[in-house]
């Protein structure tokens, strides 16, 4: 049986102003499953999730969800959709709490439909739930949060927004390895919601554990995917450091 | 007594101020911009408010209930139509756009009103007074700042507790951040000018009540709004209605020492104030 | 560069060829295109948008007057003396403004301006409200007025033009186009942004002031109301934005499209001015580089080869490739 995917993109292409930074890019997601973005810093992976959610100008056909052409919608549009993102650097809203930051995608994300089942429906409550110290502290203003905290509070508000993808974008990056195995314990309870998860990593044995599929970029382009326990790691470190371009 | 009844028209003309100011800031504080016909359109509404008023012989309440829908609409249609394309990092193209836009206004009031002064009548309501402890304090004046007073406090009740607050207060953080957890920060911009536009509507008519209005007016409101939102902080909407406050009574001050000194002494507390405490006027960072 | 010799020794020859009436104008543009050049050194290069640039217009102008009336100094040895009150009042102004945010730091000068403007107008040595007479003028024939204009026209047009081309020449012109690109990246990579941006406003205040100084000496009249004229803001800013923004060549251009339609259309007074606040208004969302910027985008022939693109993507324009 082969399903159809439920978000992907096709020869897709992107750059900022006169600079090309993606050549035709095909990937997929199908639903419910973890698939990994890996690649060196500049390799374009945080250009392929901001362009998948509007935030860079495509054409329709280079972006489909759910079976529709909607590459270039507006990024609020996309987030309404179901596409959710953990942007890097976690962005949270400063000089909001906790609470006002997560209430935010409740009263802008995706309204959950009738068919969605109600298990899967994500709530403040079932995040303090995952992140028991954001409860704790959820009247405290977003700076005053440690590194990791941030970060929950980053993955809690983009959950909130009801995705069925939610894209991660270096949720490990600059966290302590205790807390980044924190976080990535969670991601299992994510998916049990039936939410997909497309995470880009720069700490590719993380990314191999984490994920079922990988995809691997360089120079803007995909120069490997396969199942994450079957590719071993030299053939990763050839497509991730472009030693043999044949790959491509 | 002099002083104190300077200090009371001081800070009763600070409620007029803090109604041109508070648009001002809540644009500023969401958007990150300063749009120079801001006065303008105070003025704009008022001689519509006046036309109006005339025509259909509407007292005070029904003025200002038909010129404040009409006024968010106008602030709502400049926000879709002219300033969402201008925002942006530059500061430079939404400066320069409405500034043209102030220009333009400008020059169509007085095509269609010509340079006089006109005024709206209030029954009474502008010239009555009532005798506090020996300060004759304006029946009107009064009104105008507790109105002053009510705005801030539901701007900023709308501000911290709402839905639309909320996203106000993420669009303004964090754009990006705000528009990939489903905030739309074009529609958060159209309803905060549409705010900021109405409340000049509120201001217009008080505004031709107490005193006369004519095309040419509307730069002076906007730097008094504008030095108003600077002595208070930028953004803050309290820090705003603060800002007014110091800027009437500064005012009121320098006109009792001398007539021609009231609203350059309006400037030259503003002008100390960059210079004294520029902690209040930092950039944001 | 020969047409600007060309054009500036036809200047300097006008007493001998051209009638009062043609003298007259060419001055006044002179003075127009060298003050716009200035606010585009301002705004296009520097990131500081002023509309308070009437502030020096005015002091220039005054400080000329009173030179000559109170303190009896030759009108033509004057004019470079009144340029130190410019520079003397830009240096608090930028002092006191280059803290605030881009759109606040317009609206600052716009209060330094109004401030002098009251100022000046509660003085009561300068005659207040009424203003001055430049009376000294008297004593020279017209032909020699009209001499000392054209030279001072051109000696003007030689210090903001060719200056500014100077300066964008010059070590400090990559700098200034970092500096108007992006000025983040052009503080990290070691400008002293500050420095130069203090440095601009105070050279803009001097080179505004000049003008203000010889078109308020071809007046022969000041005012506090003339003399701090916001128009002046308003002047500059049509000029800079509709002949396009961050180049030598588009405040000239615009000076010339401004000009000569003024002169014809300012007969119909507020319907002109509405169609210039529309077309700036326009101007600054969708065609971010003016008249200029349109015909440098299809022939690349600059007049002032600064030696660096002039490139101004409109935002509309960035299309994936």
């Amino acid at each position: 049986m082969k399903a159809e995917p439920v978000l992907s993109t096709h020869a897709l292409s992107a750059g900022y102003g006169d600079f090309q930074a993606l050549f035709g890019v095909d990937f997929e997601v199908y639903a419910g499953e973890v698939v990994a973005l890996i690649g060196a810093n500049g390799a374009g992976k945080s250009t392929l999730l901001r362009s998948i959610l509007g935030l860079l100008p495509v054409l329709p056909e280079m972006v489909r969800f759910r079976g529709k052409p909607v590459g270039g919608s507006k990024p609020h549009t996309m987030v309404r959709n179901g596409i959710g993102m953990v942007p890097e650097g976690r962005r949270l809203f400063a000089g909001m709490s906790v609470e006002d930051n997560l209430r935010v995608a409740v009263d802008y994300g995706r309204k959950p439909e009738r068919d969605d089942d109600a298990g899967s429906i994500w709530t403040i409550a079932r995040i303090y739930a995952l992140f028991p110290i954001l409860g704790e502290r959820r009247d405290q203003l977003v700076h005053n949060l440690s590194g990791g905290q941030q970060q929950m509070v980053a993955i809690g508000r983009a959950l909130l927004t009801q995705p069925r993808v939610l894209l991660c974008d270096e949720i490990s990056l600059g966290l302590a390895p205790k807390v980044v195995h924190e976080i990535y314990d969670a991601l299992p309870l994510i998916r049990q919601a039936g939410t997909a998860l497309v995470l880009v990593e720069q700490d590719v044995s993380l990314a191999k554990r984490a994920s079922e599929r990988l995809y691997c970029m360089l120079e803007g382009r995909i120069t490997l995917t396969g199942a994450s326990d079957s590719i071993g790691r030299d053939t990763i470190a050839e497509a991730y450091f472009g030693a043999i371009h044949a790959m491509a | 007594m002099q002083w104190l009844d300077a200090l009371v028209q001081g800070v009763l003309l600070g409620g007029m101020y803090a109604q041109y100011a508070l648009g001002m800031a809540l644009m500023f504080g969401v958007m990150r911009i300063v749009n120079i016909a801001h006065g303008d359109l105070m003025i704009l509404l008022a001689l519509t408010g006046i036309s109006l008023a005339t025509a259909f012989s509407l007292g005070t309440m029904s003025l200002i209930a038909v010129l404040v829908p009409l006024a968010a609409l106008l602030g709502w249609t400049l926000q879709r139509g002219i300033l969402n394309k201008a925002v942006g990092e530059d500061p430079l193209p939404s400066l320069i756009a409405t500034f043209g836009l102030s220009i333009a206004v400008q020059n169509l009031m007085l095509q269609i009103w010509s340079a006089d002064t006109r005024s709206l009548r209030g029954g009474g309501l502008e010239s009555a007074s009532i005798d506090v402890g020996g300060v004759y304090v304006g029946v009107l004046p009064v009104i105008v700042l507790v109105t002053a007073i009510a705005l801030t406090a539901g701007l900023d009740f709308i501000v911290r507790a709402t839905r639309f607050g909320r996203g106000l207060r993420a669009a303004a953080a964090d754009t990006e951040a705000a528009a990939v957890t489903g905030v739309d920060p074009k529609s958060i911009y159209a309803v905060s000018t549409a705010i900021a536009v109405a409340i000049l509507g509120i201001a217009a008519v008080f505004q031709s009540l107490r005193a006369t209005v004519s095309p040419a007016d509307g730069p002076a409101q906007l730097i008094y709004a504008f030095e108003a939102v600077i002595i208070g902080g930028m953004g803050s909407l309290w820090g705003a209605f603060v800002g007014s406050m110091v800027l009437g009574v500064a005012q009121a001050i320098g006109f009792r020492i001398d007539p021609g000194w009231g609203i350059l002494f309006g400037h030259l507390v503003f002008l100390a104030a960059l210079a004294i405490r520029p902690e209040g006027v930092m950039k944001r960072g | 560069m020969s047409l600007s010799v060309i054009v500036l020794t036809a200047l300097v020859a006008m007493p001998w060829w051209a009638d009062s009436g043609w003298i007259r104008w060419a001055v006044e543009l002179s003075c127009y295109i060298a003050i716009a050049q200035m606010w585009n050194l301002l705004a296009g290069y520097a990131g500081l948008v002023s509309v308070g640039q009437q502030a020096f217009i005015g002091a220039a102008g005054y400080a000329l007057f009173i030179l000559c009336q109170k303190f009896g100094v030759n009108p033509f040895l004057a004019v470079p003396l009144a340029l130190i009150v410019p520079a003397l009042l830009s240096v608090p102004t930028y002092l006191l403004l280059y803290r605030l945010d881009g759109p606040y730091f317009a609206i600052g000068t716009w209060v330094v301006a109004e401030a002098v403007r009251l100022l000046t107008t509660n003085l009561d040595y300068v005659n207040a409200g009424a203003g001055l007479t430049l009376r000294v003028m008297a004593q020279y024939r017209l032909h020699e007025r009209e001499i000392a204009m054209t030279m001072l026209s051109g000696i003007l047009l030689l210090v903001t033009v060719g200056g500014s081309y100077w300066l964008l020449r010059s070590r400090h012109g990559l700098a200034l186009t970092a500096m108007r690109d992006n000025p983040v990246s052009a503080g990290s990579q070691g400008v002293n942004v500050s420095r130069l941006r203090f440095f601009v406003f105070v050279a803009a205040a001097v080179g505004t002031g000049f003008a203000g100084a010889i078109y308020y000496m071809a007046q022969l009249r000041i005012t506090p109301a003339s003399g701090y004229d916001p128009k002046w803001a308003s002047i500059s800013i049509f000029i800079v934005m509709i002949g396009g923004i961050g180049s030598i060549e588009g405040a000239i251009i615009g000076g010339l499209i401004y000009f000569f339609p003024d002169r014809f259309f300012s007969q119909y007074g507020a319907s002109y001015m509405v169609v210039l606040g529309c077309l700036t208004l326009f101007m600054a969302i969708y065609a971010r580089g003016g008249i200029w910027g349109l015909v440098a985008s299809r022939f690349d022939a600059p007049w002032f080869p600064v030696g660096r693109r002039l490139a101004l993507p409109a935002a509309g324009e960035r299309k994936p490739s």
